[in-house]
């Protein structure tokens, strides 16, 4: 891949728009392209200075109130055309992503699959919808990783990617189906990111799944399973979940 | 999908995107009054045709409408001006400075502080003056961070399109930052 060539791509990577092999492959001329990593640098600076979240315009409180007064009635903890949408949606990508024969014959762990990753995606808007996310407000691992202590049977291994722009912002209990689990939140620029801390190293949910602009991410954390939900974008998330990985192995919690 | 009113989940999800919502009309009307007129606008039509919407990404489809309602604004507005008014300007600086000091520890000298103002002085100034057809799509890209599908759809656009807008008006946003920054002498 030459300069020239790779040049047009590079708006297409930086934005996570290029599929994982195109993205390797320009990583490696990357490697080799000092020029190509100072543009790729300007747009990260530009975009950095752009995201910074005091340059945004918040709507104003007056507005927020007078329309939330006109609102009809909110249909809080009745989340049921959602969590029936998103049955329907998982059950349609289930039977896309097999034939239909196989469905037969999973159809039952594909429910149960459904109704996990469903539980999931509602515990994270619950909580977004909720007064505050975290039942613990905290930066600081140490003081998270005790808190769960005597919640759950097991607290996760905590750690802050703070340096990789990734904050810490505390924990919760939520429940997947019956089973009370462990979430740690970080933030991202103005997103939330949930890790749900699964006990069984194979719950049975799908490495990822979408829905509404939400996304959802599964990967080994030790003999746990680790579920991230947040509505950061695809490489964002891919990218989060990488350094969820990697902190587990390189960097074991104290 | 049971019998619940669907205006109650379009007005939270809309309440909830409502940061979203006026951040885009704020940057495409350039002053506050019509940027919660605007948003105003949208919520009301979003309730009102809350049946027709059928799934899908619920943000993209939100902003569209406020987006439409933006567009009807700009439209009625006789005078049509473009640029944002100097003392609404100033008046952002003087709230953007505020919020940047703010939270600051006191090690921040106040220098630093006014530095950072009037950087983003600047990139607020220069992203006013982009060509409104880019300045949008910086703000859906970089701000809201839209994927190019939802702003392709959002804008009826191809995604080529999408893809060229967004180069060119990084390109000109970087290059006025750059020429802003060497006539006022070097500051950072």
């Amino acid at each position: 891949m030459n300069c020239e060539s790779s040049r047009h791509l590079l708006p297409l990577y930086f934005d996570g728009e290029l599929d994982p092999a195109a993205s390797r492959a320009f990583e490696s001329h990357l490697d080799g392209c000092a020029a190509c990593r100072q543009a790729l640098h300007e747009l990260e600076t530009l975009r950095a200075r752009l995201r910074d979240p005091a340059a945004r315009f918040a709507a104003p409180a007056a507005l927020r109130a007078r329309l939330a007064a006109t609102a009809p009635a909110r249909p809080r903890m009745r989340n049921r055309p959602w969590l029936a949408l998103a049955a329907s949606w998982l059950a349609a990508a289930a039977v896309g992503a097999g034939s239909a024969g196989l469905w037969q014959d999973r159809q039952h762990a594909v429910q149960a699959q459904a109704q996990l990753t469903r539980d999931l995606f509602a515990g994270h808007w619950r909580a977004l919808a909720a007064a505050s996310p975290v039942d613990v407000v905290s930066t600081d691992r140490h003081t998270v990783k005790p808190w769960f202590a005597g919640k759950v049977a097991e607290s996760p291994p905590v750690h802050d990617f703070a340096a990789q722009g990734f904050p810490l912002a505390g924990g919760r209990i939520d429940y997947a189906g019956s089973a009370r689990v462990p979430v740690l939140v970080y933030r991202h620029g103005g997103h939330l990111i949930d890790v749900f801390v699964l006990a069984s190293a194979d719950p049975g949910l799908p490495r990822q799944a979408q829905m509404r602009g939400y996304g959802l991410r599964t990967l080994a954390l030790g003999h746990a399973t680790a579920a991230v939900v947040s509505d950061m974008d695809e490489a964002e998330l891919d990218r989060f979940a990488q350094l969820l990985a990697q902190g587990e192995t390189a960097a074991p919690a104290r | 999908m049971d019998a619940t009113d669907p205006r109650g989940l379009v007005g939270e999800l809309a309440l909830r995107q409502l940061d979203a919502a006026y951040n885009l009309a704020r940057w495409l009307l350039g002053n506050d009054a019509d940027a919660g007129d605007a948003v105003h606008d949208a919520f009301v039509r979003a309730l009102q045709s809350a049946h027709t919407y059928a799934g899908g990404n619920a943000r993209a489809w939100w902003l569209t409408i406020v987006r439409h309602c933006c567009f009807a604004r700009l439209k009625e507005r006789s005078d049509g001006r473009r640029f944002v008014a100097i003392d609404q300007l100033a008046a952002d600086l003087g709230e953007a400075a505020v919020q940047r000091i703010l939270p600051k520890s006191a090690a921040d000298g106040p220098e630093q502080g006014a530095a950072s103002a009037q950087e983003r002085a600047r990139l607020h100034r220069q992203l006013h003056e982009l060509p409104p057809e880019y300045r949008e799509v910086l703000v859906l890209r970089e701000i809201e961070e839209l994927s190019y599908r939802e702003i392709a759809e959002m804008l009826s656009i191809p995604i080529g399109t999408v893809m060229s807008r967004l180069s060119r008006g990084r390109e000109r946003l970087l290059h006025a930052l750059r020429a802003d920054a060497a006539r006022s002498g070097e500051r950072p």
